[in-house]
């Protein structure tokens, strides 16, 4: 077994931001992905963001990936970078079970920053799993990390971001977007992004979801029906659509399962989107030495992953002993501008969230 | 939801033997039962266990309490009138031997057994491959089989018992935790839960690896305490193996279920507690066991592993008794890994035993009281 300083799991932008604090006040540092490309959701991201000036917004997601990436390049020295690594067991002592490429090893770890992210939800509905079902994540990184049209007529699922984000790349990538589905009687995205994909011309249907999947080896129609207040369907409104693509977009639930494998304590916060680590404003769980931040926290913005990122980073290099400079004023700054992130109305649940796990931020 | 103030008995988990004991008793006749479980049903070891049913043990009590539960879950469908499936698979323990001194007890084993009736045979290497070809013929040196023992789904199990006992009027609460026990002049009086008081004059203890505590509530000492054992489960494949393989110099037991997912733990010596932890040893070893034993096995991935509450009891056989310094309070307990198989007759025994009913089997060897200023010469050896 190998003894490592700081181990972070996950490189999305949470996970390269705590990165780098670390590194820069001198510690060792492991990063593991599951993937090849370091970035988690960022990779995908060839959009332009939205969010705050000092996190990059109006920057493409595969742009700031670049610019965090390079940040850690004068540190090569202290960095390990196992990608192609899953995470698959942790365990009390911070030992840490990976599998690469078939291969199984385990690192034990003196402080463990989890930066895990989020998986997304699935709808629970007849033949929801006939091959053409994807969820909207997946989709985008067919188009836009591999450059795979994911079919001809697609119905997207949900109208949050996502699903009105790839909703446009879809269009952009000549796909016919045939129509979009909520089951909420508002849109839950951004106005702006709905406003422009109803401007090209998609269908969006509110109070409607998908009722089945119709096709023999794969999805040929979809059948959708409108929702009553309390989201039953209500028979009669049936309607059939020529789709060979259903994309489902309906949130995203964090990555908890490692965190509750070790012992921290976790609590389901529908707001945040479902288990999250009980967390104190250093970004520590309940076991000491084991940091949380990003998504797997709560689901948010990759802004305000990078602002967590930051944090958990600092305070992990100050618990391993490391000074960092001028640790006071720059997690006061950090602070503000998490503050500054949440303000907002789209915000609301995000704070109601944290209201309720009693982060005192 | 209110809670009733008032019960004819009070039964402590809703694990397998709760559940047990609550459909005897009102399969009996008695009214107001209430079982109160401090979680969900099967949350303890039920819901964690191997759910392996064996009749092959060293002791007569463990033997005779197996083979009469294998005639109960035989017929448990019907007699539930389950809906659902049990998963009730009789493909036989293999359970070899790999060393000199192993090979010499089995003979003593197979001798009582079948002098109880449990059809055992000894068998030699190569009757052994023959029911698990791919067993490690380098390590093995014989086995014993009984065609008739087999495993169960533990949670369709405790379901089916759960069920029948609602059907006939008992009332359950989950999520309640007893936090006391009123005893008065020596009587059990009332249990004291965090959802309100429920007066009854009998108590009965089948809390599992907390066992302990609830007799302290009771003011009665059970010599037991609890134990972890870890255990996993592999992604599924198709059906290979038809019995449950086990060996206790190796260390392991294993077996697939019917959905091809194969199911193994090992029984390493932790400190007395009550931590449920899974560690990267148990994950270490069970592979290199389970490798060196059944070679092809070693291949399947790892899906899942967790740990679980073993209630050891000092001669490693149930307590099923009443207790003298408190009257009302029964208890099943100290099952000491072996308690989902032997829930049938843990239920029958205790309802005969609170209703004052001649026993169906003589219970000297399962009371409280045989251990009092007794060194233990009936220790029951065959535990993983
Ligand atoms: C379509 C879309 C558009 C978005 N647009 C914006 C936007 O405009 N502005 C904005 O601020 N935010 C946006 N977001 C949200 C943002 O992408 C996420 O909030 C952010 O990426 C979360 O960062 P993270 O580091 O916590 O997790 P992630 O970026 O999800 O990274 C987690 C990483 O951990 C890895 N991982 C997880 N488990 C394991 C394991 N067991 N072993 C090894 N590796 C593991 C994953 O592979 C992944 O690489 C968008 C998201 C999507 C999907
Ligand atoms: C890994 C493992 C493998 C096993 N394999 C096998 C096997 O193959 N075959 C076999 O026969 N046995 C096996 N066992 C043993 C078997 O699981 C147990 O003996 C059996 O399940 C005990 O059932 P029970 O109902 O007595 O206890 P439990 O199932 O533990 O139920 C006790 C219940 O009491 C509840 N409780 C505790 N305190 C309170 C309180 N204060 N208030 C309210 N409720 C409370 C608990 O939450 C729990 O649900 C195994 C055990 C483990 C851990």
């Amino acid at each position: 077994m190998k003894n490592k300083e700081a181990v972070i799991i996950g490189a999305g932008p949470a996970g390269l931001k705590a990165a780098k604090q670390l590194l820069e006040a001198g510690a060792h540092v492991t990063i593991i992905d599951r993937n090849k490309k370091l970035g988690g959701q960022l990779v995908k991201q060839t959009h332009k963001f939205f969010g705050s000036e000092k996190q990059y917004a109006s920057f493409r997601g595969i742009d700031i990936l670049e610019i965090l990436v390079q940040g850690l390049k004068p540190f090569e020295d202290r960095l390990e970078i196992l990608n192609e690594t899953s995470v698959v067991g942790l365990y009390k002592d911070k030992v840490v079970a990976c599998v690469k490429h078939d291969n199984f090893f385990k690192i034990k770890a003196k402080s463990i920053i989890m930066a895990t992210g989020a998986s997304e939800k699935h709808l629970p509905f007849e033949n929801n799993d006939l091959p053409g079902i994807y969820a909207a994540g997946a989709v985008q990184t067919l188009m836009n990390e591999y450059g795979v049209k994911p079919g001809d007529k697609v119905l997207m699922v949900g109208s949050g971001n996502i699903g009105l984000i790839v909703s446009y790349q879809l269009l952009q990538a000549g796909v016919d977007v045939v129509a979009l589905v909520e089951a909420a009687p508002q849109i839950s995205g951004y106005l702006v992004h709905a406003s422009k994909i109803k401007r090209l011309g998609v269908d969006i249907l509110m109070q409607t979801s998908i009722k089945r999947a119709i096709g023999k080896d794969q999805v040929e129609q979809v059948e959708i029906w409108e929702l009553d207040e309390v989201w039953q369907g209500i028979p009669g409104t049936e309607r059939v659509l020529g789709v060979d693509t259903v994309c489902i977009s309906v949130g995203l639930a964090p990555l908890t399962e490692l965190l509750m494998q070790i012992g921290a304590d976790v609590e389901y916060i529908r707001e945040l989107g479902g288990n999250v680590p009980r967390i104190d404003f250093r970004y520590e769980t309940s076991i000491k030495g084991v940091y949380a931040c990003g998504d797997v926290v709560g689901i948010e913005e990759a802004s305000s992953a990078m602002v967590e990122g930051a944090m958990a980073g600092i305070h992990a290099a100050h618990d391993l002993g490391y000074t960092v400079e001028d640790e006071s004023r720059k997690l006061k700054v950090l602070q503000e501008e998490l503050k500054f992130l949440r303000s907002g109305p789209h915000a609301a649940k995000v704070r109601a969230g944290y209201t309720k796990l009693e982060v005192k931020t | 939801m209110t809670m009733r103030n008032k019960a004819n008995v009070v039964i402590i988990g809703g694990g397998i033997s709760g559940m047990a004991i609550a459909y005897n008793l009102a399969k009996k006749g008695m009214k107001d039962i209430v079982v109160v479980e401090k979680e969900y049903y099967t949350a303890g070891a039920t819901g964690r266990c191997g759910a392996g049913i064996r009749q092959q043990w060293a002791t007569k009590m463990n033997c005779l309490l197996a083979k009469k539960s294998v005639a109960f879950f035989e017929k448990a469908q019907e007699e539930l009138a389950y809906d659902g499936d049990i998963e009730f698979k009789q493909e036989g323990y293999l359970i070899v031997a790999t060393t000199k001194e192993e090979d010499e007890q089995f003979d003593k084993n197979v001798k009582l057994q079948n002098e109880l009736g449990i059809p055992t045979q000894k068998l030699d290497k190569e009757a052994a491959r023959k029911i698990v070809p791919y067993l490690n013929m380098d390590i093995v040196t014989s086995a014993t089989f009984c065609p008739t023992d087999g495993h169960l789904n533990p949670f369709t199990t405790t379901d089916a018992f759960y069920k029948a006992a609602e059907k006939l009027g008992v009332t359950f609460y989950k999520f309640t935790t007893v936090t006391d026990i009123v005893v008065e002049h020596d009587e059990v009086k009332a249990v004291v839960t965090d959802k309100g008081t429920i007066e009854t004059p009998v108590v009965v203890n089948a809390a599992g690896g907390y066992a302990k505590d609830i007799g302290k509530m009771a003011g009665v000492d059970i010599p037991v305490y609890s134990q972890n054992r870890e255990i996993l489960v592999t992604e599924p494949i198709e059906r290979m193996q038809g019995p449950m393989v086990i060996s206790f110099s190796k260390n392991i037991y294993c077996q697939q279920t019917p959905h091809g997912a194969f199911i193994m733990g090992r029984g390493d010596n932790r400190p007395p507690g009550y931590a449920m932890d899974s560690t990267w040893e148990f994950l270490d070893e069970m592979a290199k066991t389970v490798t060196e034993l059944l070679p092809p096995i070693g291949e399947l991935r790892v899906i899942r592993q967790w740990g679980g509450l073993y209630n050891m009891s000092p001669d490693h056989q149930p307590i099923i008794s009443d207790a003298k310094e408190t009257k009302g309070f029964y208890m099943a307990c100290g099952f000491s890994g072996h308690g989902f198989m032997l829930a049938p007759m843990t239920g029958l025994l205790l309802s005969e035993m609170i209703l004052g009913e001649e026993p169906s089997m003589p219970l000297e060897d399962l009371k409280l009281d045989r251990f009092e200023g007794k060194d233990i010469t009936n220790m029951e050896k065959s535990v993983v």
